[in-house]
């Protein structure tokens, strides 16, 4: 590395916040090379992002920053005004809505690179598509002539990416850019990356709170924790338990890996809680009703069963969960929860049959973010049970303390949650309305490693002590293994396959399994170098 | 080194919005007790003539100056800042009962009924509010104007009222919230409990502002207030003949009603100030 131009040198940097009594950023160092890879790896709040921010100059004016950077060499001066020292692109995450909801996806980008490039809109233009056409996997062109709400998250995440190759940038900054995305487009755009930095030279500083992402770039990892550094190296080397920090240790750790093995709990074989029968999610009205159930999708969850729907989106299992959950009438086909016929019930008797049922999400905005902690747990039980203030209150605290949110002041409002306690107290929610099933979409999506670590152990908990079946939504195995005992492999609105998790992951029939499988698998092992093995 | 911000300051933005915010407050609070103190504070009950020689300029014996009639402006712009707010007051609650109740409970509706009422509203809220206030003053009586002004600003508040419904119940909370079971009339009455928990305030200050710009002109236009119970409308409208010579004689009253709605849209957080 010393051998290649130095491109950015940030020497015992700190950036401390008038309203944050720790420093974001506590003498934190980092130099980064022409063409090299590094990624900043580290839970929420470890200061990662102010690094990005740091090089991007984005800093809020309340940072108060102190340490030298050096750009090419040159220490900088001037960091408000003038022209920026290197051409750096930034690569946000789809998921934090970086684009405005009111204008075309294409004309937004367009401007971007033209801004940046200082070239006429038709040149961005022409150098957008371009760009496009070079990322193997990604949308065309007229897929962007929309507004962001019309597009998907994994659309926009390409377009993002072929708006900063657009940019022939020297440095990337990356901002949990694949983070929210399923494993398959998460490898897929990472891939397409990695390719583009082979053929543009550019250097890649990645702010990531997943492993799995830092593996499959191949570069240099700096752990992050409270604004320092923990400790840096490569993937390999962090990853083995001789060579890593205990913090590291821990956070590898948490990685859950798929087994092939078979798992002790034996499957529940109970009686039937849920059967759904001919679902065909295809099409909006059948025309041979009675072929196009012999088609559909049919299954039976046992009570305490875990059943997991795994697939990409768009494959059809958001909508089985809808049907099954009554907010949507399938056309054809049956769902039958606790021996009733959902399709034969008015909108008010599915209300009352939903409270055997409950729901957790990945979605951040699934709560009310006016309710209180307090009011939001409690819901479900004034609502259904009708309980005194006193029992109300006893099934809140035995709730909130299980998940772990008990140190809150009740009167909190959901607003100022961040998102890993968001999903606890949805977990809070369930436990208190003892369902017979829940229904869970995504559980995990976009936490960092320690989080979802925490979150699957909450659920297995749950599971346990509460006893409900379970019925996972997820494209990813890790998460279908740790929280079900057979799944369900979706495919264009179609079961491709179906079984025990272990046995599928053993012997995928399919290949679009085998491509769900292999997106989640932890990267190739390397043969560490020996010195760096013993140091 | 010290790197210092590029980013808006929108928290500045913020603060200076909350501070305009809490001035409006202050100046609402104001007003009230000046209604509330009016037969204290004026020197003269409303109406009476003659209390000093016609049109005198504002010195220390009248304050405001005196008018065409020899009444004291001063005590006049109370009382008829006191007809005023209490007239917006009754229209504002109207307004808000039969427009912004209305419209959050139409949105609940089966999808026709909604539809119709939603349409309805819309084509009603598109007809400018001065002209549905004169059209029902025309219906009823002079006597029944703040009625009249409160179900002319009903439409806007019922349109207003029914899209954020809307929204709520779109959202992807309200979703959750069925999928848990939380049956339509609970996640109804949580709504309406945050909705006016967090913006009834909010919505009365901006509607106590539109309904005062339309029963004042509906006053100045000698549609609405009834002599001898004058409103500031019609109190200005009464000093045209004189306003080019004696210019206090208008400007005070103006000045107070200007007041008025500038309290009340800041308040309201300068957002659509019309907008009931």
């Amino acid at each position: 590395m010393s051998e290649t131009a130095k491109l950015v040198e940030l020497n015992e940097v700190s950036i401390a916040r008038t309203a944050r009594a720790e420093p974001v950023l506590d003498r934190f160092s980092l130099s980064i090379a022409e063409g090299e890879t590094v990624v900043l790896l580290g839970e929420r709040s470890s200061g990662k992002d102010s690094v990005l921010r740091l090089i991007e100059r984005t800093l809020a004016r309340e940072n108060e920053v102190t340490g030298t950077i050096v750009y090419r060499g040159q220490p900088e001066k001037a960091v408000r005004s003038g022209k920026r020292p290197l051409r750096v692109a930034h690569l946000p995450s789809p998921s934090a809505r970086p684009l405005s909801p009111d204008a075309k996806v294409s004309s937004q980008l367009v401007r971007v690179i033209a801004r940046n490039l200082s070239v006429p809109r038709a040149s961005a233009r022409a150098e957008f598509k371009a760009a496009l056409g070079r990322l193997a996997g990604a949308p065309p062109f007229e897929t962007f002539e929309n507004k962001p709400g019309e597009i998907d998250t994994v659309s926009l995440a390409w377009a993002l990416l072929a708006t900063a190759m657009a940019q022939t940038p020297e440095l990337v900054l990356a901002d949990h850019a694949t983070g929210d995305l399923g494993p398959t487009p998460a490898r897929a755009l990472t891939r397409a990356l990695t390719a583009e930095q082979k053929r543009l030279g550019f250097a890649l500083l990645y702010a990531a709170n997943q492993i799995n992402v830092a593996g499959w770039l191949d570069g240099r990892i700096v752990v992050m924790r409270a604004g320092r550094v923990v400790e840096e190296g490569s993937y390999e080397r962090l990853a083995s338990p001789s060579a890593a920090h205990s913090y590291t240790m821990t956070m590898f750790r948490t990685v859950a890996k798929l087994s092939g093995e078979k798992p002790l709990r034996t499957i529940a074989r109970g009686e039937a809680l849920l059967r759904v029968q001919g679902l065909d999610l295809t099409a909006k009205a059948a025309k041979d009703e009675r072929r196009a159930m012999r088609e559909g999708i049919t299954f039976e969850l046992r009570r305490g069963a875990a059943l997991a729907l795994v697939g990409e989106e768009g494959s059809g299992r958001r909508a089985l969960a809808r049907a099954v959950l009554g907010l949507d009438r399938p056309p054809v086909g049956r769902v039958v929860l606790d021996a009733v016929d959902l399709s034969v019930l008015s909108e008010t008797m599915i209300a009352r049959l939903r409270r055997r049922m409950t729901f957790i999400t990945g979605a951040d905005d699934a709560l009310d973010p006016r309710m209180t902690l307090w009011d939001t747990v409690d819901e479900p039980l004034r609502a259904h049970l009708k309980l005194s203030r006193d029992m109300v209150a006893g099934h809140r605290e035995s709730a909130l303390k299980r998940v772990g949110l008990a140190s809150y002041h009740g009167s909190t409002p959901v607003s100022a949650l961040p998102a890993f306690d968001k999903r606890r107290l949805q977990v809070a929610r369930a436990m208190v309305s003892a369902p017979l099933l829940a229904v869970i979409d995504e559980p995990l999506r976009g936490l960092d490693a320690f989080a979802q670590a925490l979150l699957r152990e909450l659920l297995t908990d749950f599971r346990a002590q509460e006893g409900p079946a379970f019925l996972v939504i997820t494209s990813d195995f890790s998460v279908a293994q740790a929280l079900a005992d057979e799944a369900m492999v979706l495919k264009d609105r179609h079961v491709i396959e179906r079984g025990p998790i272990h046995e599928i992951l053993r012997a995928p029939k399919e290949a679009a399994t085998r491509a769900l499988i292999d997106a989640v698998a932890p990267p190739a092992p390397t043969p560490l170098p020996k010195a760096e093995a013993e140091g | 080194m010290s790197v210092e911000a590029l980013a808006p300051p929108r928290v500045a933005a913020m603060r200076l919005r909350a501070v305009l915010r809490a001035l409006g407050w202050v100046g609402l609070a104001v007003t009230g007790v000046a209604v509330a103190l009016s037969d204290f504070l004026a020197q003269q009950p409303a109406g009476r003539q003659g209390a000093g020689p016609v049109l005198v300029p504002p010195s220390p014996q009248f304050v405001f100056g005196t008018d065409l009639l020899g009444r004291d402006v001063l005590s006049e712009t109370l009382h008829g800042l006191d007809v005023t707010v209490e007239n917006a007051l009754i229209a504002t609650g109207i307004a808000i009962l039969a427009g912004g109740l209305l419209g959050y409970a139409a949105a609940r509706l089966p999808a026709v009924p909604r539809a119709v009422l939603r349409w309805i509203a819309g084509v009603l809220s598109a007809v400018p509010t001065l002209l549905l206030a004169l059209l029902i003053i025309a219906m009823v009586s002079r006597e029944f104007a703040a009625l009249a002004a409160g179900l002319a600003a009903a439409p806007l508040a019922f349109v207003r009222a029914f899209d954020r419904a809307r929204a709520d119940e779109m959202s992807t909370h309200a979703e959750y919230a069925r999928a848990t079971g939380i049956s339509p009339a609970t996640l109804f009455r949580r709504d309406l409990i945050y909705e006016f928990r967090n913006n009834f305030l909010e919505t009365a200050a901006r509607a106590l502002a539109a309904v005062a710009i339309t029963l004042s002109t509906a006053s100045f236009l000698g549609f609405a207030s009834v002599p001898p119970h004058r409103d500031l409308g019609l109190m200005i409208a009464a000093s045209r003949a004189s306003y080019l010579t004696a210019w206090w004689t208008a400007a005070f009253p103006a000045l107070a009603l200007l007041l008025l709605i500038l309290f009340a849209r800041l308040a309201a957080g300068l957002d659509e100030g019309e907008r009931p």
